[in-house]
């Protein structure tokens, strides 16, 4: 008998062991980009510090930065937003947050609402396969960082119908313990739970420009989708659970370039919307972004895109919403170091961007001065989207007038911009470098000088002397040059070299 | 419910606990339970055939053990009983292949008819081997034919065997289950590292040769030194793959208190053909040895009825695996090799005495070890094939080495990464030094188990996360089937 409770005890160790080590790579092997997303909302959501959720689809990720909600408005926000996420996965997303947090406003956008499929594996009849698998993996990427248990199970049944598929959302080990072979420093930091999280609480910037964007035909006044779809349901059911607890919610419909059968299902939100008594934002109507410079693709804002969108329903909210301003709080400090570290970032991109729509983009948010010049007989001049990016960072339209040359000087410690064109010229404008003189002499000749040093002329040397672009970057407060770039125009390409 | 399933892996465990608690005598009910349960959850459809092999020798077992003078009807009852055994292979596993053979012949298209679409009922070929053992064994008088039933249909579908053996004698096993074996923790340990090396070898290295192996035997346009890699690949994964089978078979009867026959013993340290067939899928070659090979004369009937009878024995053997002109290929190559073997054994011999050879130095032990997995290998490679024409295309392949595929990057492009490449040579690796040790009498599962309590669990645990995390499993994978699963 003795032999056979020790035999047991052993056996019991074994398994113990057996059990952590499994656990251990379970947590190794598993890809980390969904605990990436949502480290920090953990985090904070233990110590009770969110007050907003933004729900929806990568729409959201992409055009709601809670850094510039903090930084504006004192606002703390957590983007939830899912990549290829339909009503019913966010609806999961919601019901699994809620289960973390309490927040006092629930903003969801209604992108994808005309979508009438229950299960992701599914989809729609004669779906693509290609489709159905990437539907899949993305809400991988919604579901693996919640943990194992009853609303997990509950959600996973809901969205997805073969057996052996739920399995893999359920025990995700299924499918990822073939990432061995492609394990970094970062997974196994994930066992002392210091792997790398999204710095921008939930949110993702973009940095491209749309270059084509695209318009599509309005439908009829009022046109709203023919059916009742599964979207329209989710929604009606995230509306009720948001009721249900006391939570505000605000229904939106992101801009971007959408088609005529998106400004239909727009339409229909705002009349879900309508249905329950809560607000509705169809930014498609309203003029917050230009999708001639604020678009990443035709789908998906950039950064500057989502500062102005942030900014738009980070006035909304203080408005509406009733909301603490968090800023000075010492226990929200991480949010202020965040938003700081984001803002951060934005020149130190400048400085190392060399694509100009970018570089220009980048510019357009302030946080770093710059100077623009473009040289007679630039591509520039032809090029509808540079110049319209040009106009936002000056405030005016006056590149629409130029020929060539033209300066733009933004100096944004002053808040101040400065413009000159064809034989025009700037004298002794103040900003943070001194005061700039500018002069425009023969094609490939001109001044720009500090009048406390004018032998240093920015805007020549002979290495670049055919080039027709230059942007030169300085520290808004120290006004030293941290770059200078020159661009030649192909076309509307503009190479370096 | 595949070896390789987590709705095995709950089974098992279910199963062997409720069997250490069931009084020993009533074991084989319980065991008899589950295996019909585990056959049901594979193949509905086919159960019928197994019900009907299993009445069909158990009744014809108790007719030819009765007392008395009646040689002719026992005779009757013998031949009958195999005929419907047989029949039933014939008719499931080769009537499409007898009818494409025909319609071949005659020069007429073959159409989508009920043979072409006859699926054989899983492990069939197996099973009544065992069944026909049986019937053979009782004929004989060299076993006294089984009165109770359920004991009987047991042995028939004793579920870690049913899918792909060992082929087990009724006289080894039958006597296990009135008299199962204590099944105390050694007992649990050894069947489940045993089960452990199994999973290894299926998971993590068969299955992982094996999309090498179907990535080159599928493409076209490969070069001849990684079409080559391909087929020494094959070799060890048809080896892994049913050794690991053999193994989580020969474990999990283990842990049920019943002890299996050894099915492969270091085959590919074999030093001859002959050799081989005694260590490779041994109680198949024992089936063949006593129940076909030896009635008919064995090697007692003269030199030439000798290799008449290797070469019956061994098309036998290569239609059994599969209905398919390359399988029979295969199974003459092997009849060749040895045939071949005995006629130049003179000549051998005497290039031995000329060259003075130590038959026992290391170099001649491993030359021979060398020659007989080449000539192994080429062998495989028809048994791999799809059809003849392929596997001449292979070997043709194969003799346009075009060594800088190993530095081209082509030897990465047929599936296996860096680090996956390099996983499985090390599983080959331990494979082979695993067999030597075995080959030199040394259980290394037995060593493990000597040491210290530390060092076996590092071992046990280490183990388990290997087949678990780089084993080839989950979706993307069709690891879901073993390879001697379709004979």
């Amino acid at each position: 008998m003795k032999t056979k409770i020790l035999n047991f005890c052993k056996a019991a160790v074994f398994f113990l062991l057996l059990a952590v080590c499994i656990l251990a790579a379970t947590v190794v092997v598993r890809r980390k980009e969904s605990s990436y997303k949502y480290a920090d909302f953990f985090d904070k959501a233990k110590n009770d510090q969110i007050d907003v959720l933004f729900m929806g689809s990568s729409h959201v990720i992409n055009a709601v930065n809670p850094a510039t909600l903090y930084r504006n408005y004192g606002i703390t926000a957590y983007n939830m937003g899912g990549h290829g996420s339909v009503m019913q996965a966010t609806y999961w997303e919601l019901i699994e947050a809620l289960d973390y947090c309490k927040p006092k406003w629930v903003v969801v956008d209604a992108y994808m609402l005309e979508k009438d499929y229950q299960y992701l594996d599914v989809m729609e009849e004669n779906a693509d396969p290609g489709d159905i698998n990437t539907s899949v993996e993305q809400l991988h990427l919604n579901m693996d960082a919640w943990p194992l248990g009853r609303l997990k199970i509950a959600a996973v049944n809901d969205l997805i119908k073969d057996p052996d598929k739920r399995n893999q959302f359920l025990f995700d080990f299924i499918v990822y313990h073939d990432r061995w072979s492609e394990l970094d420093e970062n997974d196994y930091r994930a066992l002392t739970g210091n792997a790398d999280r999204n710095q921008l609480f939930g949110a993702e910037m973009r940095y491209d420009v749309e270059k084509t964007p695209v318009t599509y035909p309005d439908p009829q006044e009022g046109a709203l989708l023919s059916g009742h779809t599964v979207g329209q349901e989710y929604l009606r059911k995230i509306i009720d659970e948001c009721q249900r607890d006391g939570i505000g919610v605000v229904v939106t419909y992101l801009p971007f370039c959408a088609d005529t059968d998106d400004k239909i299902a727009a339409n229909s939100a705002g009349a879900v919307a309508g249905e329950y008594g809560v607000p509705y934002i169809n930014m498609l109507d309203k003029d917050i972004i230009d999708i001639r410079t604020d678009l990443n693709d035709t789908g998906h804002l950039n950064a500057s895109g989502a500062e102005k969108v942030s900014r738009f329903l980070g006035q909304w909210l203080t408005d509406n919403a009733d909301l603490a301003d968090h800023r000075g709080d010492a226990s929200y400090s991480d949010w202020q170091n965040k938003a700081d570290a984001y803002y951060g970032s934005i020149s130190d991109m400048a400085a190392s961007e060399d694509d100009l729509y970018t570089e220009l983009e980048l510019l357009s948010l302030n946080e770093v001065s710059g100077i623009v010049y473009f040289n007679q007989g630039s591509g520039a001049f032809h090029d509808d989207t540079l110049r319209k990016m040009v106009s936002n960072i000056a405030g005016t339209d006056t590149i629409y007038q130029a020929n060539g040359p033209y300066i733009l000087i933004n100096d944004v410690g002053s808040g101040k911009t400065y413009e000159a064109f064809d034989d025009g010229f700037l004298g002794g404008v103040p900003t943070a470098m001194g005061n700039l003189i500018y002069q425009p002499v023969e094609a490939r000749f001109r001044f720009l000088y500090a009048e406390e040093n004018e032998e240093m002329n920015y805007l020549y040397d002979d290495e670049h002397a055919d080039f027709d672009i230059q942007v030169i970057t300085y520290d808004p407060a120290s006004g030293e040059v941290l770059t200078h770039r020159y661009y030649r125009s192909y076309g509307n390409r503009y190479r370096t070299d | 419910m595949q070896f390789i399933s987590f709705g095995f892996l709950i089974f098992l465990p279910i199963v062997v606990l409720i069997n250490l608690i069931i009084p020993r005598k009533w074991r084989y009910v319980w065991l008899f339970i589950t295996s019909a349960a585990f056959y049901l959850s594979i193949d509905v459809k086919g159960s019928i055939v197994l019900v009907l092999s299993i009445l069909t020798t158990y009744f014809a077992g108790l007719l030819l053990d009765k007392e008395g003078d009646k040689k002719g009807r026992d005779k009757l009852i013998f031949v009958l009983c195999l005929i419907i055994n047989i029949g039933m292979i014939l008719v499931l596993k080769y009537l499409g292949f007898f009818e494409r053979t025909v319609f071949g012949i005659i020069g007429k298209e073959a159409q989508d008819t009920i043979a072409s679409r006859i699926i054989a009922p899983i492990g069939i070929s197996f099973y009544v081997l065992k069944a026909i053992s049986y019937l053979i064994d009782v004929k004989r008088g060299d076993l006294k034919a089984e009165r109770n039933i359920v004991k009987y249909a047991l042995y028939v579908s004793f579920f870690p065997q049913i899918i792909s053996g060992p082929i087990e004698r009724a006289g080894d096993l039958l006597p296990q289950f009135s008299y199962p074996l204590s099944v105390d923790y050694d007992r649990l340990r050894d069947g489940s590292m045993q089960m452990l090396w199994g999973y290894f070898l299926k998971l993590v290295v068969a299955d992982r040769l094996g999309i090498f192996v179907n990535s080159v035997y599928s493409g076209s346009g490969t070069s001849g030194l990684v079409t080559l890699l391909a087929t020494i690949f094959y070799t060890f994964e048809i080896y892994c793959d049913f050794g690991g089978y053999s193994h989580i078979a020969i474990g999990a009867a283990r842990i049920l208190g019943i002890d299996v026959m050894k099915n492969f013993d270091s085959p590919y340290l074999s030093m001859s053909i002959a050799e081989f067939w005694r260590r490779w899928h041994i109680s198949l070659s024992s089936f063949f040895k006593d129940y076909i090979y030896i009635p008919l004369g064995g090697n007692r009937k003269g030199t030439v009825r000798k290799y008449i009878n290797i070469i019956i024995v061994f098309a036998v053997s290569g239609l059994w695996h599969g209905a398919n002109y390359t399988f029979i290929l295969w199974g003459l190559l092997h009849a060749v090799y040895q045939i071949i073997g005995f006629v130049l054994k003179p000549v051998r011999d005497g290039a031995v005495k000329l060259f003075k050879v130590n038959r026992s130095s290391f170099s001649h032990v491993l030359y021979k070890v060398i020659v007989t997995f080449l000539l192994v290998n080429f062998a495989w490679v028809f048994f791999r094939a799809d059809s003849v024409s392929q596997a001449v295309g292979i070997l043709k392949t194969c003799m346009h080495p075009a060594p800088w595929a190993l530095t081209s990057g082509e030897l990465f492009a047929h599936g296996l990464n860096e680090a996956n490449m390099l996983l499985a040579l090390i599983g080959i690796g331990i494979l082979v030094i695993v067999d030597i040790m075995n080959y030199k009498g040394v259980v290394i599962r037995e060593k493990i188990m000597a040491q210290g309590i530390w060092f076996r669990y590092l071992v046990a645990i280490a183990a388990v996360l290997v087949i678990l995390v780089c084993g080839i499993w989950g979706p993307g994978y069709d690891a879901a089937s073993f390879i001697y699963q379709q004979f």
